[in-house]
C-alpha cells in the first residue's frame, strides 16, 4: 500500500512538473518599455511604443520565441529623469523583466541607466541620442546598456560635414530644447564646427512646453544668420515652424529635423527651400525592406511611421533575433546575445554595437528643393 | 538699436499679452465671483481647441462657424459644471475646491489622450498662411484675429460686469455674498452665470488659438500656469487687473526674449509674480473689491 502510494505520488508529481513544463513552454516572455507616455513629447512616445508593438506582433504571429510569446509593458516616464526612474524601479520590483526598452528621451534614459545596471538587466535605448549614453555604456562603464541610434555626435558631425563640403558651415545660429537632446545637439555642433575652425554664431535653449517663439524668432531673424540649427521635437517644432514661417523667415533651417512634421503647405511654399538636415531615418528611403515596413506599419496604426517608429521597430527586431540567439532567456544570456549581434537594418546596413555598446547606422542627408524632400545621401556616424 | 526690431518685439509682445489676457479672463471671473480656483481651466481651453481643430478639419464648419460653435457649448459646459461639480461648494471649501478642479483637469487630460492620442494637430483656416505686413513689422493674420476675439471679449466683459444688472450682481456676490443675498442676488444663480462665462470665455481662448498653436492635448499646461501668475499679479479676481498684467508680462516678455536668453524669458512671470506678492499680497490691482 505504501509503495502504491509512492509510485501514485511519483506519478502526480511527474504530471505536475510536466504541466508546469507545458506552462513554461506559452508562457510570455516579459520586456518592460519606458516611454513618455504622457507629458510634453507623448506623441514621439506614441510612435515608438506603435514601432515595438509592430516589431513584437510580427514576432509572436511567426510563433514566438520558442513558442513564447514576447509581451510587452509600457510604462509611462514623462520624458522626466525622476519619473524615469520610479516608474522603472517600480516596475522592477513588481515583475521579472528580462530587458528594458528606449527610454525615448535622453535625460531620463541617462537617469534609468543606473537602475537597469544595479539590476543587472539589459537595456536597449533605440531614441535616446546624447551622446553621454555611449560615453558611459559599454568600456565607458555600464555593460548592460546599449544604443541602437547613432549618438548626437555622429550626426552633427555628419550635418556639419555636409555643409562644410558646400560651404554652409560658417555662420550657424543654433536653437534647441533645453533637455540632454538640445544639449547634445549644441555640443555636437560646437565641437564640429571648432574641428573646422568655426563656431556657432548664436546658442539659445527653451523650455520644453514652450508655445511661442516669436521673440527669439525675431532676435535670430535680426542676427541674419547663414542657418539656424533646431534641436526641437513634436509639437513644439511644429509651433516653431509655423511661426517661422508666418514673420516671414527665409534663413535657411538645418540640425535634426523631421520633416515628415512640417505642414504640407509650408514645405509647398518654398518656405523652407535650402534647409539640409539629418536624421537617422526618413520614411523616402528607397528600400523593399522600407516599402515593407511602411506598408506594415501603417497597416496596423493606420499613419505612417516616423523616425521614432522606425528606430524602435529595428530594436524590437534586434532584441527578437537576440532572443533567439541567447543561450536562454534571462538578463545575462541576453546581454551577451546582443552584445554580439550584427542584425540586417532596414537602411541597408548591419546594427552592430562597438566597444561602447554604440550601434552605427547610417545617417540620412536630406534637403527641401523646391518644396520637396530629397535625398541627398548616407553618411556613416 | 535697430528701432525695426524693438517695433516687431513689441508687436509680438502686444499680441502675446492679449492672448494671455484672453486665457487668463474667465480663470479670474471665475476666482472673483465663487472664489474657486479652476485648475481645470487650461483643459476647457484644449478641448475647446480640440473641437475647432475637429469642426475646421472633418466637419466642414468654417472658422467663424466653429469659434461661434464651440463658444456656445463651452458656455453650455460652464453651466453643467457648476450645476454637477461647483454648486456644493461653499466658501470654506477652498481645499476641496482645488482637488476636485484638478481631479477633474487630469481626468479630461487623459480622457483626451485616450480619444485623440498625444499627436500634435495643426487648425488650418483661411488665414493660416496669411500675414500682415506694416512697414517694418507683420504679424500672422491668425494673431490678429485671436487678438481681435480678445478684444471683443474683454470688452463684453467689462461691459457686462460694469453696466447690465446682471454684472453688478455678479459684483455683489464677489464683494459679499450674504448681503448679495440679503437684497435679494440669488449666488447660485449668480455663480452659475460666471461659471459658464468663465468656461463660454476658455471656450473662446481655444477656438481663437486653435489655428496659432498646435493643439494636443497636453496645451493647456502651457498656458495655465502662466495665467495663474498673471491672475495673481493682477489682484485675485480682479478681471480688468489681470488683463493689464496679462498685456505688460507680454510685452516684458517680448522685449526680454529680444535681448537676454529665454531661460529668462520663462521665469519673468513668476519673478514678477512673486516680487508683486511681497510689495503688495493683493496684487497690483487686487485693492480688496473683486471682479
Amino acid at each position: 500500500m505504501r509503495k502504491l502510494g509512492a509510485i501514485l505520488a511519483g506519478v502526480v508529481l511527474a504530471a505536475s512538473s510536466v504541466g508546469h513544463a507545458l506552462a513554461q513552454d506559452g508562457e510570455p516572455i516579459p520586456v518592460l518599455v519606458s516611454l513618455p507616455i504622457t507629458g510634453p513629447v507623448a506623441a514621439f512616445g506614441e510612435h515608438s511604443r506603435w514601432g515595438f508593438e509592430l516589431a513584437f506582433a510580427q514576432a509572436n504571429e511567426a510563433g514566438g520565441i520558442d513558442g513564447r510569446p514576447i509581451a510587452a509593458d509600457f510604462e509611462d516616464n514623462r520624458c522626466n529623469p525622476a519619473e524615469g526612474v520610479k516608474s522603472v524601479t517600480q516596475a522592477l520590483s513588481q515583475k521579472d523583466y528580462v530587458v528594458v526598452l528606449d527610454g525615448l528621451c535622453s535625460s531620463a534614459t541617462l537617469a534609468i541607466m543606473p537602475v537597469i545596471e544595479r539590476a543587472e538587466i539589459p537595456m536597449i535605448t533605440a531614441n535616446a541620442s546624447a551622446t553621454a549614453i555611449a560615453e558611459q555604456s559599454g568600456v565607458g562603464g555600464n555593460k548592460w546598456m546599449f544604443k541602437v541610434n547613432p549618438a548626437d555626435s555622429g550626426l552633427t558631425e555628419a550635418i556639419v560635414a555636409w555643409l562644410d563640403k558646400e560651404g554652409k558651415a560658417d555662420k550657424i545660429a543654433l536653437l534647441a530644447e533645453d533637455t540632454d537632446f538640445g544639449r547634445a545637439g549644441s555640443d555636437g555642433f560646437s565641437q564640429a564646427l571648432k574641428k573646422r575652425g568655426l563656431e556657432l554664431a548664436a546658442v539659445e535653449y527653451y523650455q520644453q512646453g514652450t508655445a511661442d517663439f516669436t521673440g527669439v524668432l525675431t532676435k535670430l531673424k535680426a542676427l541674419d544668420p547663414n542657418s539656424i540649427a533646431l534641436y526641437s521635437i513634436a509639437a513644439d517644432f511644429q509651433n516653431l515652424i509655423r511661426q517661422y514661417f508666418s514673420m516671414g523667415m527665409k534663413t535657411p533651417l538645418t540640425g535634426r529635423l523631421i520633416l515628415s512634421d512640417v505642414p504640407e503647405e509650408i514645405l509647398k511654399r518654398g518656405a523652407l527651400d535650402g534647409t539640409t538636415t539629418v536624421q537617422p531615418y526618413t520614411i523616402e528611403v528607397d528600400t523593399p525592406e522600407n516599402e515593407a515596413f511602411v506598408a506594415a506599419f501603417e497597416a496596423m496604426h493606420g499613419v505612417k511611421p516616423n523616425l521614432l517608429s522606425f528606430e524602435s521597430y529595428e530594436t524590437g527586431r534586434l532584441l527578437v533575433d537576440a532572443m533567439e540567439r541567447a543561450s536562454a532567456i534571462e538578463p545575462a544570456a541576453l546581454r551577451d546575445a546582443i552584445e554580439s549581434a550584427s542584425y540586417p537594418s532596414i537602411l541597408g546596413t548591419a546594427i552592430e554595437f562597438d566597444d561602447n555598446h554604440l550601434a552605427h547606422n547610417n545617417a540620412v542627408i536630406m534637403r527641401v528643393t523646391d518644396g520637396k524632400v530629397e535625398i541627398l545621401g548616407f553618411s556613416g556616424t | 538699436m535697430n528701432v525695426d526690431f524693438v517695433l516687431q518685439l513689441l508687436l509680438n509682445g502686444l499680441i502675446l499679452g492679449l492672448i494671455y489676457a484672453l486665457v487668463a479672463m474667465g480663470l479670474s471671473l471665475i476666482f472673483g465671483v465663487l472664489e474657486i480656483v479652476n485648475f481645470a481651466h487650461g483643459e476647457f481651453y484644449m478641448l475647446a481647441a480640440m473641437g475647432c481643430y475637429f469642426l475646421t478639419a472633418g466637419a466642414g464648419f468654417g472658422y467663424w462657424g466653429a469659434v461661434v460653435a464651440v463658444t456656445a457649448v463651452s458656455v453650455c459646459v460652464g453651466f453643467v459644471l457648476y450645476e454637477v461639480l461647483l454648486r456644493r461648494l461653499g466658501g470654506r471649501d477652498f481645499e476641496r475646491s482645488i482637488l476636485l478642479t484638478l481631479g477633474l483637469s487630469m481626468v479630461l487630460q487623459n480622457g483626451a489622450l485616450y480619444l485623440w492620442t498625444a499627436t500634435p494637430r495643426m487648425t488650418t483656416t483661411q488665414y493660416t498662411y496669411e500675414s500682415v505686413v506694416l512697414g517694418p513689422v507683420q504679424a500672422p493674420l491668425v494673431r490678429i484675429l485671436a487678438v481681435v476675439l480678445a478684444v471683443i471679449s474683454f470688452v463684453s466683459l467689462y461691459l457686462v460686469l460694469h453696466h447690465t444688472r446682471v454684472g453688478k450682481a455678479m459684483r455683489g456676490v464677489a464683494q459679499n455674498r450674504d448681503a448679495a443675498l440679503m437684497v435679494g442676488i440669488d449666488p447660485r444663480v449668480v455663480s452659475r452665470l460666471a461659471v459658464a462665462v468663465g468656461v463660454g470665455l476658455s471656450g473662446v481662448a481655444g477656438a481663437a488659438l486653435a489655428p496659432v498653436y498646435s493643439v494636443h492635448p497636453l496645451m493647456g499646461f502651457a498656458f495655465l500656469f502662466k495665467a495663474f501668475a498673471i491672475v495673481i499679479i493682477g489682484g485675485l479676481g480682479n478681471v480688468a487687473g489681470a488683463a493689464i498684467a496679462a498685456v505688460a508680462l507680454g510685452i516684458l516678455e517680448s522685449l526680454a526674449s529680444g535681448f537676454f536668453s529665454l531661460v529668462v524669458v520663462d521665469g519673468l512671470a513668476f519673478v514678477l509674480m512673486i516680487l508683486v506678492l511681497l510689495v503688495r499680497p493683493h496684487g497690483l490691482f487686487g485693492g480688496g473689491v473683486r471682479v
